[in-house]
Formats: C-alpha cells, sequence, structure tokens
C-alpha cells in the first residue's frame, strides 16, 4: 500500500535520512523503531509532505506522492498523526474531527464522502473520553486526552494509510496501555499503519514487521517476533 | 450638549475604523505570521475606486453608495491577491524572515503614487450617503455617517467571527492560524489560505475606506497615517486578538479626538502614541494577546 524507496531528506543543509527503503502492505502494521534522533519522525515528515524529501520516492497505492505538498497527500488518502500531537488548542474537540474530514467535506479534487457521520459517531465510540468532552476547547484537555483526539482526527480522514508518530510519547503508563488497545483494536479493523515508537516491545507486539533505524539508515527489517527474539535489537531497545 | 460625550462618541467611530483596519493586520498575520504594510494604501484605492463609482470625479455617478460597496469590496480583495503574489509568496517561498516587510512597503508606494497619477494629489470630498444633518444622541450631536461607522465596522467584524466559527472553510482558516504544518496534513491547502487572508484583509481595508472616506476628506494620501495608527492600534490590542483590536481602536480614537478638544489638536496624536511606547515596554504582546492554550 505504502512504499518508500531510496528516501532522503533533511532540513536545510543538514541530511537526516541517507536513502530509507520499507513496505507497508495494506491491512498490516509496521513499525519503524530506534533510538531519539535516529530519522524515525523526519521519515514520516518526508513521506506526508511536511517536508520536501531530497531523493527517492513514496508511493501510496501505487501513485507517485513523492515531494507533494501535505495537503495533496492527505487528498490522496494518507493521514498523519504528528509528533507531540499538533492538535489545534484553540477550537473544540468536535473542530478538530470534522477538520479531520476536511478533505471528505469540502468540494473539487478531495477525497470521497462516505459516511461521516457515521465515522465521527465511530471515533467518538472508539474514544468514550472526547464524547464527554466535544465541545470543550481542545487545548484544555489532558496530554493522553489530546493523543486520542490526534488519532481519531487522522481516522476521520478515513485513510488507506495511517502514520502514527510517538503515540505513547509522555504518557502515564496506564495510557500508554490504552493507546496501543487503540491501536490493536484499529488492527484488527483492518486499518494499514506505520507506526514509529520508542517503545519498541510494545511496538513490536502489536505489528506484523518492523523496521530498526540508526543514523538515518534502516540497518535490521523482519517480522516482528523474529525482531522480538534477535538479540542485537533486545540489547539495544528492549532493554534485556 | 454635552462636549465630553460629543468627543468620546466620535472617537468611537474613529476608533472603529481604526480596528477594521488593525483586524485586517491581524488575520495575515495569524495565518502567514506577516502583515501587509501597504494596509493603508488599501484603504486608500478602497476610498479612491468607491469615489469613482459614485461621486463626479470620473464622469460618474454609476452607482449608488450601497450598491458601490460590494463592487469596492470585490476589487479590495483582488487588490489583496496581487499583494500577496507579489510581495508576500516570494518572500515565504525563500523563507525569507524580513523580506515580506520592504517588499509590501515598495508595493504600497507604488500603490500611492499610481493613485497620485490617476486621482491627482489634491484631496476631495466624498458625497456621503446619510444625512448630513447631525443628530441628538445623549446630548451630543453626532452624525449620521458615524453611527454608519459603528454599525458598519461590528457588522463586518461579527460576520467574520460567524465566518470563522460555523463555517468549515472558517474553521480551516482558524487552524491554519494555530498550527499551519498540523493543518496542511488535514488537507488544506495553506497557502490557499494564506492568499485568501490576505484577500480579506485588503477586503477589510476597502471596506474602511468606504466607510470613512463621508466623513473625512479622500486623497491619495490618506491612507498613509491610518494605516500607521491603525498598526499602533493593533499592536496595543494584540495581534492576536479581535477583542483588543476593538478595545485598541477605541482608546486610540477616543484619546485623539479629547486631546484634540481640551490640549490642542496640534498634539491628537501623542497620548496613543505614548500608550502604544509603555505598551511595548510592559505588555509587548498587547493588551489581549494570549499565548495559545495548550496543556502538556
Amino acid at each position: 500500500m505504502l512504499e518508500i524507496e531510496g528516501l532522503e531528506a533533511g532540513y536545510g543543509p543538514v541530511r537526516v535520512l541517507h536513502g530509507i527503503s520499507l513496505k507497508v502492505p495494506k491491512g498490516r502494521v509496521v513499525t519503524l523503531i530506534g533510538a531519539n534522533g535516529a530519522g524515525k519522525s523526519t521519515t514520516l515528515r518526508a513521506v506526508s509532505g511536511m517536508i520536501q524529501p531530497t531523493a527517492g520516492q513514496v508511493r501510496l497505492a501505487g501513485k507517485n506522492i513523492t515531494g507533494l505538498p501535505a495537503h495533496r497527500v492527505a487528498q490522496a488518502g494518507l493521514a498523519h498523526s504528528p509528533e507531540g500531537r499538533r492538535i489545534f488548542p484553540n477550537q473544540s474537540v468536535r473542530d478538530n474531527l470534522i477538520l479531520g474530514a476536511y478533505t471528505r467535506l469540502t468540494f473539487g479534487h478531495s477525497r470521497p464522502r462516505g459516511d461521516i457521520s457515521g465515522d465521527f459517531e465511530r471515533a467518538l465510540d472508539l474514544f468514550p473520553r472526547l464524547r464527554e468532552r466535544q465541545y470543550q476547547l481542545a487545548g484544555t484537555l489532558s496530554g493522553g486526552e489530546q493523543q486520542m483526539l490526534a488519532m481519531a482526527r487522522a481516522l476521520m480522514l478515513n485513510p488507506d494509510v495511517l502514520l502514527l508518530d510517538e503515540p505513547s510519547l509522555g504518557l502515564a503508563p496506564v495510557l500508554v496501555e490504552e493507546v496501543f488497545h487503540i491501536i490493536r483494536r484499529l488492527k484488527s479493523e483492518g486499518i494499514t499503519m506505520l507506526l514509529v515508537e520508542q517503545f519498541a516491545h510494545a511496538a513490536l507486539a502489536v505489528a506484523d514487521y518492523g523496521f530498526v533505524m540508526e543514523n538515518g539508515r534502516i540497518v535490521l527489517e523482519g517480522s516482528a517476533t523474529e525482531l522480538q527474539r534477535d538479540e542485537q535489537v533486545k540489547s539495544a531497545y528492549l532493554g534485556h | 450638549m454635552n462636549i465630553l460625550t460629543q468627543l468620546v462618541l466620535s472617537g468611537m467611530a474613529l476608533g472603529m475604523i481604526y480596528a477594521v483596519i488593525a483586524f485586517g493586520y491581524q488575520s495575515t498575520f495569524a495565518t502567514s505570521g506577516t502583515l501587509n504594510f501597504g494596509q493603508g494604501e488599501a484603504l486608500m484605492l478602497g476610498a479612491m475606486t468607491g469615489l469613482s463609482l459614485t461621486g463626479e470625479i470620473m464622469g460618474g455617478p454609476y452607482l449608488n453608495y450601497w450598491l458601490m460597496v460590494p463592487v469596492v469590496l470585490v476589487i479590495g480583495s483582488l487588490q489583496g491577491l496581487v499583494v500577496e503574489f507579489l510581495a508576500v509568496r516570494p518572500a515565504l517561498r525563500i523563507h525569507s524572515e524580513f523580506g515580506w516587510i520592504m517588499s509590501t512597503i515598495a508595493l504600497g508606494i507604488i500603490f500611492r503614487n499610481v493613485a497620485e497619477n490617476v486621482w491627482g494629489r489634491d484631496d476631495v470630498p466624498f458625497p456621503s450617503p446619510l444625512p448630513t444633518t447631525p443628530v441628538h444622541i445623549l446630548g451630543a450631536n453626532i452624525l449620521p455617517m458615524e453611527l454608519g461607522v459603528m454599525v458598519g465596522a461590528l457588522l463586518l467584524m461579527g460576520l467574520m467571527e460567524l465566518f470563522n466559527r460555523r463555517t468549515l472553510y472558517g474553521k480551516a482558516v482558524v487552524a491554519t492560524s494555530s498550527d499551519r504544518g498540523a493543518a496542511g496534513l488535514m488537507g488544506i491547502d495553506t497557502r490557499a489560505v494564506i492568499a485568501f487572508s490576505y484577500a480579506l484583509s485588503s477586503l477589510t481595508a476597502a471596506f474602511a475606506g468606504v466607510l470613512i472616506a463621508p466623513i473625512t476628506l479622500t486623497g491619495a494620501s490618506m491612507g498613509s497615517v491610518l494605516g500607521l495608527k491603525a498598526f499602533a492600534v493593533a499592536i496595543i490590542g494584540g495581534l492576536t486578538s479581535g477583542m483588543g483590536a476593538v478595545v485598541g481602536g477605541l482608546i486610540l480614537g477616543i484619546a485623539e479626538t479629547t486631546t484634540g478638544f481640551y490640549f490642542s489638536t496640534g498634539y491628537k496624536d501623542v497620548p496613543g502614541l505614548i500608550l502604544l511606547l509603555l505598551i511595548l515596554a510592559w505588555k509587548p504582546n498587547g493588551l489581549f494577546g494570549r499565548a495559545a492554550v495548550q496543556k502538556f
């Protein structure tokens, strides 16, 4: 569904990615793990158009989306729940979700409408705390709730592929568990995901396949079970 | 007749004009972090095209005042798109931090020169669409057009607020203002939103132009001082707060009329500008400027 080939990108003169190649097959969950600063978030940003790649190719459902501006990538069907959540703090929870469905609500070159109100209800079922706080300003939510909102908002695109960047970052352990529980549920619904995580253990437990990044390169890949057993991964990322 | 009420009411009319122009500054600052320093010239172009349509200077009148207003608003928006395209977009593309300052000022000067050549350098009266005999309110004499200014300004700002809160495209503008990157991820074409905000800011300036023209003199140089004072208002009230623009505008407007009467018209601009200096020293975000509500 999502294919990345030889992707290079960076910030200004600093090159961060040195040729990343990976594939996310339809209906699968693939995780990208690695230490802080390995280039995981940068990879997602270069895919979703938040930054411009300098080389390589990104294909979504066979369509070349390399270097398109972010809004065109979203229109093509890729949702990105970015690092730091980036919810719209001065707008209500409800408005945040409506904005998630922006491409389905506008006329012209946008995504098929589908059942928007059905998806809205589904998102609130999936994240019951958001239902209670629908009319509250998103900025007043707790960190965990903001993360839920960021995920729910991305789902409102009804995406072909969902990129999740560190959904557990800065959350209390009980909330981390809840987030992974939801990821598991999305997986059972057949949503294709690329998950970036520092909690390699939890990520590999939910993923089908994994890639390990170091200094802007993929250094290891394999099925999630293979990686969980791999000595190198164990010592570096699984903490035992 | 109560002099103070008189001064306050006139000050309010003037202040609402400042508020409308300041509102235009805020709209582009919110979406792009840039300002159109040719805002005063956008106001002047609005007033001059309005006068050409409704007055006799170009062989008119072609339209009455009320039909002229929508035409001027359309022309104003187009002028804003030109400013965005020529002066702002190139600067944003190369991530130039200050390039847009010079380029919007330059474009403003060009617009003023063109206006001087098309319409001449002299100030001319603008026919008032409302009766010019003052009405009595709270013991003061006030021109119907001064009331018209206040109503028009509040109407425009109310409509904008409604647009931002109630419509999908308004929500997209607000989202772009709070986080351009995240707005892009929603599928919002943020470059188009920035262009739209420039159209909107010139539209509001042009509207302010046709509102104020009947109670002042209309001419190619009318915009510079108004644009600058409205900028002071935007700083006093805060570049992020619509409420701040109104309060800042009223403070400056009333300070001007009262100083003009009780001290000397020569000093009428002083209190407002002293206030500006004080605000910059103690509350650099303005009276109502706020940091985004966000918890981590």
